[in-house]
């Protein structure tokens, strides 16, 4: 039975249609990467999968409920770790988890136990009696995470997990995270990073616009987009003669960070030939890279636009 | 002299952002007007047989008398107010955008002030309307309305020197918020609510010694009885006293912030 | 099993608020001291009105005390409904409407630790009022007034939260406060009824908390009878079923 199934869901805010009408499943025991830039609807969608949301059209089941007639059940299956970590500044981290056990409807004496080794498990037994308020980012995250297992769910949802993390957090967060699923955890995880859903997913969802636009293994939409890319770097920067070069070789790209960006129809035998007539038009080439397609050239070739260069902002979900 | 008009513009556009911030998020309105209010309403229609004790001034109503003490209210609300919108705007470092800018710092203080004045006067205006629609007429008419007017832009100014020189001297918007109870009981402890002789022992023996107690009847004189210049001039010295005492902590503050940066 | 796990739930919600008191004094301290601090200014100022026709006691701290502790119930409940939008804001709310734990268990939590934290203020104003020599109420009538405090604190909380819920913002706080402000005051409040004058004895007359502030006013200035605790039960009952309904109604249509 999939861990997840969906079924045309959509969310509208007045008249914002925030998710349009997206179908996915997820397997049980795997890691899902749900893509997408601010406003795409990643989160709406997993407030709704949550149910902290009320879908306005299409179906949903978590774990074999569906999660508007049977939200308690669902509910009892997940574990949650949103975007903002939800935590109470004035509890320590014990007491926090002790409480989520409770609300979890687990025995005290258990609860404790869980509670005591999953702050073994993610490193905050040292702090776990100072109160959360006074804990770096890192930790909070950490806590957040530790608080959404105290129950063991079936199906755990990390919305954006290590967003505003140092790289160290992050990575202890991702192994963290593929430990879980080791252990037989399905994780439906949101990011706004593809190392992040290169290193950890199984399958990845990029959705924009409130519609899923593309889905499969990281390889397999790799090879959809299929080929390496030039970036050149020149001197004066990018210019129409430029660009107009770089045409006649192959398709272009949209400009990142200055540079100029071609994706070459016959690979990297072209790498010399462009060069040299951009020489001959007088144009100097600084820097160039021949790069393999990435998660980013997925995104660019779905969406039109690259992920990092985020523009809009998600409506918040009333 | 082009020193004096620049600073004069800078504290007319300061003072004009702290009147659109009051009035762009109406919760800052409530202590100013709305709780003032209730609490009138709520005051005359519930001790308005108070008139027949004997000793009341002779009033044509409670609500005439109690406007005095409404506007009192108002302008303490309206003093703490603007040192927590001050307040706020050191949390948020709007303020070291001031400070970096090439201006009198003192004018960045003015500036509030002004504001807190303006903000003073329209609760004046809204609290001497209430008056004439609900049967409270002022005595000394139309010249009785501007001096209480005066007065009360006056109190709104003294006040708003203290609320500021907290606000710089904390830097917290939450520690100038607690000072909020703080308010009544000053207020409880004057003529405010109720005529002194009036009072109960040691609120009766307090208020004679509170100075709020003299500016209130100064601001209440020309509403009740007519223009006394005793009392008008009393009422300004306790102003003065309340004001000078406000830029004096409000111009230490200032300086120990640039000085230390917090 | 799952009624155990749900008084369970209710009772750590319940510890979870006493962090507001300990944790913080400072935030809790003007809650707690406010209506005192009226108690003793509206007696200062006001404490000669008992000299008017009309009065049936002849101290004013004995015939104020019932609005204090009531005040300090509207405050207690307020604040709940504001740490509850603060809740909502930092996303902690999300972490309870996660969870399987119902609903109408998560808003008793709350309620529950309101009705137990109002009692602190009322405890207060009470000391001073009987160390100034107010009157003493008798146990019935104390027992009266810490039940009838305790549910104006359930009406407050279900006012605060079902506001907090709609508006999901600390921003609401006045409203909250003023709601509280005005139920309480615009009744028997500074003198009897009948030395009302104008709107507000029209409005005294019907707004059910009149019935209330005299049930608990009773034990203080004359003695507890059966006519006015009746009516105040009734008026009790109603205004918590009609703040609670509507704050739960609040919390289910929250995911809307």
């Amino acid at each position: 039975m999939p861990a997840i199934v969906v079924e045309g869901l959509e969310r509208s805010f007045d008249d914002v249609e925030a998710v349009k009408g997206v179908d996915l499943e997820v397997q049980e025991g795997e890691i899902y990467g749900f893509l997408g830039p601010n406003g795409a609807g990643k989160t709406t969608t997993v407030r709704m999968l949550t149910t902290l949301l009320l879908p306005t059209g299409g179906r949903a089941e978590v774990a074999g409920h569906d999660v508007v007639r049977e939200a308690g059940a669902v509910r009892r299956a997940i574990g949650v770790a949103l975007q903002e970590a939800a935590l109470d500044p004035l509890m320590t981290g014990r007491e926090l988890i002790r409480l989520q056990a409770t609300l979890h409807g687990l025995p005290r004496a258990e609860g404790r136990r869980r509670a005591d080794a999953l702050l073994r498990r993610v490193d905050l037994d040292g702090a776990a009696d100072r109160r959360v308020g006074i804990y770096s980012g890192g930790m909070q995250r950490r806590l957040d995470l530790a608080a959404s297992l105290v129950h063991e769910p079936r199906v755990l949802f990390l919305d954006e997990p290590t967003t505003g993390l140092d790289p160290v957090s992050r990575k202890t967060i991702w192994e963290e995270v593929a430990k879980l699923n080791r252990e037989g955890t399905t994780v439906f995880l949101t990011t706004q990073y593809l190392e992040e859903a290169d290193q950890l997913a199984n399958r990845v969802g990029i959705i924009d616009h409130g519609l899923l636009v593309a889905e499969g293994t990281p390889r397999e939409l790799k090879g959809q987009v299929g080929r390496p890319h030039l970036e050149l770097t020149l001197a004066g920067g990018p210019s129409d003669a430029a660009e107009e070069i770089c045409n006649r070789f192959g398709k272009p790209l949209p400009a990142k960070d200055g540079k100029v960006l071609v994706e070459l129809e016959h690979g990297a035998a072209e790498v010399a030939p462009v060069v040299r007539a951009l020489d001959e038009a007088g144009i100097s080439v600084e820097s160039l890279d021949l790069v393999e397609p990435t998660l980013d050239d997925v995104f660019v070739e779905k969406t039109g636009y690259h992920l990092e260069a985020e523009e809009e902002a998600e409506p918040a979900p009333e | 002299m082009n020193a004096l008009r620049t600073n004069l513009r800078v504290i007319a556009a300061l003072g004009r952002r702290s009147i659109w911030q009051t009035f762009r998020r109406p919760q800052l309105m409530a202590p100013i007007i709305v709780f003032p209010t209730l609490l009138l309403a709520i005051q005359t229609g519930g001790a308005a047989a108070s008139v027949d004790l004997p000793g009341f001034p002779d009033v044509d109503s409670f609500l005439q008398f109690m406007l005095a003490g409404s506007m009192m209210q108002s302008m303490l609300l309206a003093g703490n107010s603007g040192g927590i919108a001050l307040a706020v705007d050191i949390e948020m470092g709007f303020t070291d955008r001031l400070f970096a800018a090439p201006i009198s710092r003192f004018s960045i203080v003015l500036g509030r002030l002004a504001g807190t004045a303006t903000l003073g006067a329209l609760a004046g205006v809204w609290f001497l309307a209430i008056g004439l629609i609900f049967g409270a007429p002022i005595e000394e008419g139309v010249w009785g309305a501007l001096i209480v007017l005066l007065l009360v832009s006056l109190t709104a100014t003294a006040i708003g020197g203290i609320g500021a020189a907290i606000a710089l001297r904390t830097g917290s918007a939450s520690v100038v918020q607690g000072l909020f109870p703080l308010v009544f009981v000053v207020l409880f402890l004057s003529s405010a609510f109720f005529p002194q002789s009036l009072m109960v022992e040691p609120a009766k023996t307090i208020a004679d010694y509170n100075p709020l107690s003299t500016i209130v009847e100064g601001i209440r004189d020309p509403i009740i009885s007519g223009f006394s210049a005793t009392e008008f001039f009393d009422a300004l010295l306790a102003v003065a006293g309340i004001g000078l005492a406000g830029l004096l902590l409000a111009a230490a503050a200032l300086r120990r912030r640039l000085r230390t940066g917090g | 099993m799952r009624s155990l796990a749900n008084r369970a739930a209710i009772a750590a919600l319940i510890t979870r608020s006493k962090n507001e008191l300990i944790r913080v004094p400072g935030a809790a301290i003007p809650g707690i001291l406010a209506p005192t601090i009226f108690f003793l200014g509206l007696n200062g100022v006001f404490g000669n009105l008992v000299q008017l026709r009309g009065f049936d006691t002849d101290s004013y701290l004995s015939f104020i005390i019932p609005i204090s502790m009531l005040q300090g119930a509207g405050f207690t409940g307020a604040a709940t409904g504001v740490n509850l939008a603060r809740d909502i804001e930092q996303g902690w709310f999300d972490r309870l409407m996660a969870s399987p734990t119902p609903r109408w268990a998560l808003l008793a939590g709350m309620v529950l630790s309101a009705c137990a934290r109002a009692l602190i203020p009322a405890a207060l104003v009470l000391t001073i009022a009987l160390l100034l020599g107010a009157h003493f109420p008798g146990l019935i009538g104390l027992f009266l007034s810490a039940l009838f405090v305790a549910g104006m604190a359930a009406v407050a909380a279900g006012w605060g939260t079902m506001l907090a819920l709609r508006y999901k913002s600390q921003s609401a706080a006045p409203l909250m406060q003023a709601g509280m402000f005005v139920l309480i005051l615009f009744t028997a409040a500074y003198a009897p009824l009948d030395l009302l004058q104008g709107w507000l004895h029209d409005i005294a007359v019907v707004n059910p908390v009149t019935q209330i502030v005299e049930a608990v006013r009773q034990g203080f200035v004359g003695g507890v009878g059966w006519q006015d605790t009746w009516q105040g039960l009734v008026a009790l009952v109603v205004l918590m079923a009609l703040m609670l309904t509507a704050s739960l109604r609040a919390m289910l249509r929250f995911n809307n």
